[in-house]
């Protein structure tokens, strides 16, 4: 069974059935006043639909309208600032070129220290140099003494000595 | 955020650096040697294996017996140490440690005279063999090694002229001694 506001919504839009609108109008208490309120209510209809109907767009106002949102929301997205994947800022375009200019000027003076430090033809300080060596000139007056490396992977560096006096095999005595 | 986890790594790693440096206390290795030939040769002494080859092809000898030795722990750089046998000993005076390695004095004994005197920085990678005295048939030969940090030494063993790597090394050395 309709409720009266289902009726009285179906009245105004002309929707009741014959019997259904004789029994309704006669259950009004005021017929004029309710006729009063129907035309009222049919005008503003009306006018509503006329104001707000929806506005039909042909192709061309409808690609230039999306063509305009797209346009500010580019303008709007390069005017933010640029956001990192985890939401960081730092790592901006100028700062990596900033970074890379300082790492590579300090890869640079690094280099020529260590190519200033080690100079070709350098005696490599992997080897063991012999400073300074004598053999006392009394007891062995014809000793020499050179110096030279090993050529293989050893890089033993050998004193050689020469003319120094032979001793009896009991010097090997442990 | 990045940076910050950036300098975090750098700071370890010098750390570890720092640290691994510092713990690496090596020792010089020194030894009286009579090399001769003979018959049947005994087996090298273990702390001349890796060098059997070279003192073959230096020397000309097939035997290499061990009358004294020493093994000394550098924990200062400036320690001293005797490495001898029943006629002969090796004095050895450590001056500091520089870039290449150790600053030495050597001085070796025949009794109570001073046969030979020499200077010598000792390389960490390099050892030094001094040829002495003909003893009888055979011809005694002094050895010094510096052994330990045997990472490091094979490292530089494999590049010893890698600048890069010596220049790490330097860099390095250089914060070791800036910091306490």
């Amino acid at each position: 069974m309709k409720t009266f506001e289902e009726k009285w919504t179906a009245w105004l839009d002309g929707q009741l059935s014959s019997r259904e609108l004789i029994e309704f109008e006669s259950s009004l208490p005021d017929l004029a006043a309710a006729e009063a309120e129907k035309r009222d209510a049919q005008k503003l209809g009306a006018f509503l639909k006329k104001e707000l109907g929806a506005q039909t767009l042909s192709n061309e106002e409808f690609f230039s309208h999306q063509l305009r949102e797209r346009i500010a929301r580019e303008a709007e997205e390069s005017t933010r600032p640029r956001q990192g994947y985890g939401g960081q800022a730092w790592w901006t375009v100028p700062r990596l070129v900033w970074s890379g200019a300082t790492a590579l000027a300090l890869f640079v003076i690094f280099g020529i220290a260590m190519l200033r430090e080690h100079q070709p033809g350098e005696r490599s300080e992997y080897l063991t140099q012999i400073l300074n060596s004598k053999v006392d000139p009394a007891a062995n007056p014809n000793a020499t003494v050179s110096i030279f490396e090993s050529k293989n992977e050893n890089k033993v560096t050998v004193l050689w000595t020469e003319g120094l006096q032979s001793l009896p095999a009991d010097y090997a005595a442990k | 955020m990045e940076l910050r986890r950036l300098l975090i790594a750098v700071s370890v790693i010098l750390a570890i650096s720092l640290v691994s440096s510092a713990d690496a206390a090596q020792a010089v290795w020194s030894g009286l040697v009579i090399a001769e030939n003979v018959p049947q040769p005994a087996a090298i002494p273990p702390e001349l294996t890796k060098f059997e080859q070279t003192l073959k092809d230096l020397f000309g000898y097939n035997q290499f017996e061990l009358i004294g030795q020493s093994s000394k722990t550098l924990r200062t750089g400036e320690e001293d140490w005797l490495a001898s046998s029943k006629y002969f000993a090796l004095h050895v005076d450590a001056h500091g440690e520089n870039d290449s390695g150790y600053a030495l004095n050597l001085k070796l004994y025949k009794e109570k005279d001073i046969l030979l005197e020499t200077e010598a920085n000792l390389s960490r990678t390099s050892p030094l063999v001094i040829k002495g005295p003909q003893v009888g048939s055979g011809q005694l030969l002094l050895v010094l090694v510096v052994k330990g940090d045997e990472q490091t030494h094979r490292h530089r063993h494999a590049e010893p002229t890698n600048p890069i790597s010596a220049g790490w090394h330097r860099l390095r050395r250089a914060i070791h001694n800036i910091l306490p």
